[in-house]
């Protein structure tokens, strides 16, 4: 890979601006070492035809479940990192509700050893708040903290007890670490599994209701405000969860929130006939949720797009919408899709795309951005829009295949991931013998 | 209605031609039957109507006979071979059917598997001492041993083509027609 | 009308669907009448009634339907201790699949799995009840019991008294009920009626405030006493102070004429006094008789896709 490669005539997405500036770019070694329009291609390098392409920084992801420790049937660090390049996904974040649960600085050190020697990207992880994500005594947070963790949270359930949470905030605001929360009160969620409303009675699914998400990201903000804490509200679902956000916001509340692809995409009317698929926590709400969530995003409410990646075996997807358990994937779709939803019919730009998919979620990590500027490292996709993409078993890199893209095929393609001086993906369509 | 128009029409009835075989028809059964108390029983829909008209015909000649309905769409034997199931009509037998002697009418005899529902759905009402049965058109083609003791008028087809009975009482029209 | 191989809930029904069933089931439950009972119709066609959840009466109905069509029956027993998981209902339909049967009748207390045996099964498949999604079969007989009493049911009011929220009768019934114009009222704890609900529904605060609204049939539903720690209401007994038909309410009910339904069983003392038993104008057993009537009507209409003789055509 010592030879140089010159990717010609590429438009090139950025945060800064929703115009794309068609250029040249050369990657040397791993960095980019020309920019511009018309360059020349240095002697003996590989030239790429990016005409009618994209190339822009590659994604990062702050919420993905790699399920290694313990359901290694489901992913791995290895296979979900495969998933995350396969989506332009070039860094991501495990949840630790493994099992066991991330909860102690010797987990953290075993997931970044497991991930050094089989993952192509970094990856990182998060730790727990509570031991054993209980939510009653408070894990090793320093400890987790010194050997990796860049955040602490129970995902998959709240934190119960409030003073538990008040007192973790307290102690992680010390040490910096951003406290990720997953916001339900479970005696109001009880039993449910979709959306509370008239299709969960149309369907006689026991219902989640809004308020159980939003009575919980309240609370959480409210105490981040007593403690001065940065607490980050994952996966937002709700118009008026994210407008409480908004207030505090404003108040100068340090708190951070992102949303899914999937609670943008699709609605409670979407689970027809109990396709499993999805089924997530926290559920998808409703069309005019889609749209105020949207909104949002646009608006600037939403820091970072996370997917929740959370695979599960087709064996436990397959049972009843009650039984099933709840998630779905989403590192290998969230960038066609949000392509094929949104930025194709102008609903907003790459800019947007590529400031809340790979360069906000990096700084919130406190993570260097990925750039397409001279000297920078080579972290970037190209993109080809006018490709399509079908999300068969056989495409997808993950181990689970629990998404409601499957076997669709939406527009844009990835035709190549490119990290440093390696080339993670490779679907280009090369002219031959020239 | 469409297929019908592809096919070429000859009439094989006419209005007046049915009265006079329907007359005959009611009359033979008078003869064979003398005092002895009939039971009529019609298969819907145009068995039913041809029973009706023997009956009336034979009003005058003999006591009252009591008439019932018989819808054998529950004993066809070719209900899988069927998109849908067709709708259901009551069947109505409004005497004892145990030993009543009952003459069975239907339109046209065919294949005869009509029939054989017909005598099984009878029968489960009750055992008569005896069933005739009565037709306007035998058309031959018998995939059973099964005959018409009262046969109104007789003719060789092939199983292609297709016979098409208009009663008045619900066609708003008279005549038998034979389509090829 | 195309030919439907399942029944699974009343929304994907069309009205000349709905129509075609009511009417059928009226030849059948003349049949009641005939010494032979029995029809050859489903001859050598097998119904298997698999119920994850007890029902003496749903299941004893369907049995005696499908033995009226002269069809084999087979009572598929799941013990209790080895129900739940979906899974295991997919392995099931497999062992199902093998032996070749051409109905299944399925009772479930998760909501959907009627859905995902259908989906997976070339047998035709009847929901007799899955959670608290759907009972498509008690909704038809309700109809088909309403259509007795009122054969045009357009504008008739009925009152549905209990709780709308777990019940998969309510959700069904109401369904058709609205289909065939009836105008639907509902009654019950807060808790139990849910915002779900569809917009059309009337909800009233009291029996007296429903009685002003003059309804010409009350529908009560069996309630049960949930044992969670969070209750929808105290007590059976302020239960039946509050929404039950006690001997008082009944009084008015009699004086007005009001007729009354209710799926079975009773609960004596809590939905009503015993004296509405013996009510001329209580549709109760009724509703029984209509009901093996009513699922004789949809085993002649569906279309499994077991038929051999179909197998053949295509080799």
């Amino acid at each position: 890979m010592s030879k140089p490669t010159l990717y010609r005539g590429g438009k090139i997405a950025s945060e800064g601006s929703s115009r794309l500036r068609t250029a040249d770019v050369v990657v040397d070694k791993g960095i980019i070492t020309q920019l511009g329009a018309g360059l020349r291609a240095p002697r003996g390098s590989d030239v790429i035809d990016c005409g009618g392409k994209l190339l822009m920084p590659a994604m990062f992801d702050v919420h993905v479940h790699l399920r290694e420790p313990g359901r290694e049937d489901k992913e791995t660090i290895r296979s979900g990192s495969e998933a995350a390049i396969n989506g332009g996904v070039t860094g991501i974040v495990a949840m630790p509700n493994t099992d066991p649960a991330i909860d102690n600085g010797g987990l953290v050190q075993s997931v970044m050893d497991i991930a050094a020697e089989k993952a192509r990207i970094p990856v990182f992880t998060s730790g727990c708040i509570t031991r054993r994500r209980a939510g009653e005594e408070l894990a090793a947070i320093a400890e987790m903290k010194e050997k990796g963790a860049l955040i602490i949270t129970d995902d998959g359930s709240p934190v119960c007890d409030p003073l538990v949470l008040r007192r973790a905030m307290e102690y992680a605001r010390e040490f910096g670490l951003i406290l990720a929360s997953h916001c339900e009160v479970m005696e109001l969620s009880g039993n449910g599994a979709m959306n509370e409303g008239r299709v969960s009675y149309q369907l006689g699914i026991p219902g989640i209701p809004a308020c159980s998400e939003e009575i919980c990201l309240d609370r959480d903000i409210r105490l981040a405000q007593h403690t001065r804490a940065h607490v980050h509200i994952q996966h937002v679902t709700t118009a008026r969860g994210m407008e409480t956000i908004r207030r505090f916001k404003k108040e100068g509340v340090k708190v951070t929130c992102e949303v899914s692809p999937h609670h943008l995409i699709f609605n409670e009317e979407d689970i027809r006939d109990y396709d499993s698929s999805y089924k997530m926590n926290p559920p998808l709400r409703t069309k005019d949720d889609n749209k105020r969530l949207l909104k949002g995003l646009i608006d600037g409410v939403f820091d970072v797009i996370a997917t929740d990646h959370a695979p599960h075996t087709e064996f436990e997807k397959n049972q009843d919408f009650g039984s099933a358990p709840f998630g779905i994937t989403g590192l290998e779709t969230a960038v066609i899709s949000l392509f094929h939803h949104f930025i194709r019919s102008g609903k907003f730009g790459w800019d947007l795309l590529v400031k809340r998919y790979s360069a906000e979620p990096r700084r919130l990590m406190g993570l260097p951005e990925a750039k397409i500027a001279k000297g920078e490292k080579a972290e970037f996709l190209v993109f080809d829009p006018h490709g399509t993409t079908r999300f068969t078993k056989q495409y997808m890199r993950s181990k689970s295949s629990n998404t409601p893209f499957l076997d669709q095929e939406l527009e844009g393609a990835i035709d190549r991931v490119v990290l440093g001086n390696k080339v993670l993906v490779d679907r280009m369509k090369r002219a031959r013998g020239k | 209605m469409t297929k019908d128009k592809e096919l070429k029409s000859q009439v094989l009835l006419s209005e007046r031609d049915i009265a006079t075989k329907v007359r005959r028809l009611a009359f033979e059964i008078l003869e064979h039957s003398g005092d002895e108390q009939l039971f009529f029983v019609g298969i819907h829909k145009r068995g039913v109507i041809l029973a009706e008209r023997v009956r009336d015909i034979l009003k005058k000649e003999k006591q009252e006979i009591p008439l019932g309905t018989l819808d054998i769409t529950l004993y066809r034997d070719d209900l899988d071979n069927l998109g849908t199931n067709p709708a259901i009509e009551s069947s109505d037998i409004p005497f004892e059917v145990d030993g009543a002697h009952i003459v069975l009418f239907d339109d046209v005899l065919f294949t005869g598997r009509t029939i054989r529902a017909a005598i099984g759905n009878l029968i489960d009402y009750g055992r008569p001492s005896k069933i005739e049965l009565a037709v306007l058109i035998d058309r031959g083609n018998r995939e059973l041993p099964i005959h018409a003791d009262y046969c109104g008028h007789e003719i060789k087809t092939t199983k292609q083509e297709y016979i098409r009975v208009r009663f008045r009482e619900m066609d708003d029209e008279e005549g038998i027609y034979l389509l090829k | 009308m195309e030919p439907r191989k399942d029944l699974l809930d009343i929304e994907s029904l069309s009205s000349e669907e709905i129509e075609f069933l009511l009417k059928t089931a009226g030849p059948f439950k003349d049949l009641f009448e005939k010494s032979v009972k029995k029809v050859p119709t489903l001859r050598g066609k097998s119904v298997l009634t698999l119920f994850y959840e007890p029902s003496t009466r749903t299941r004893s109905s369907f049995e005696i339907a499908a033995k009226r069509l002269s069809a084999d029956v087979t009572n598929f027993s799941v013990a209790a201790s080895s129900v739940v998981k979906g899974e295991s209902v997919l392995d099931t339909v497999d062992t199902l699949q093998a032996m070749k049967v051409d109905y299944i009748i399925v009772r479930h207390p998760a909501s959907g799995i009627p859905n995902l045996i259908a989906k997976h099964a070339n047998a035709s498949v009847v929901n007799a009840g899955d959670g608290f999604h759907a009972h498509p079969t008690q909704a038809l007989l309700d109809a088909f019991t309403l259509r007795e009493v009122f054969p045009k049911s357009a504008r008739k009011r009925v009152l549905i008294v209990g709780d709308i929220l777990h019940s998969r009768v309510a959700r069904s019934t109401s369904t058709l009920f609205r289909k065939l114009g009836v105008e639907v009222g509902v009654l019950g704890p807060g808790g139990l009626i849910p915002d779900g609900k569809p917009k059309e529904f009337k909800v009233f605060r009291s029996f007296d405030e429903a009685f002003e609204w003059k309804p010409d049939l009350i529908y009560l539903l069996r309630i049960q006493l949930e044992r969670q720690k969070a209750q929808f209401f105290p007590s059976l007994h302020e239960y039946h102070q509050v929404y039950g038909v006690t001997n008082e309410r009944f009084a008015r009910v009699e004086k007005e004429g009001i007729w009354i339904m209710h799926p079975g069983p009773v609960n004596r003392g809590v939905e009503l006094v015993d004296n509405v038993m013996r009510y001329e104008r209580c549709l109760i057993n009724q509703q029984v008789e209509n009901g093996i009537a009513t699922r004789m009507a949809v085993l002649y209409w569906l279309k499994p896709q077991t038929s051999s003789r179909e197998a053949e055509v295509e080799v």
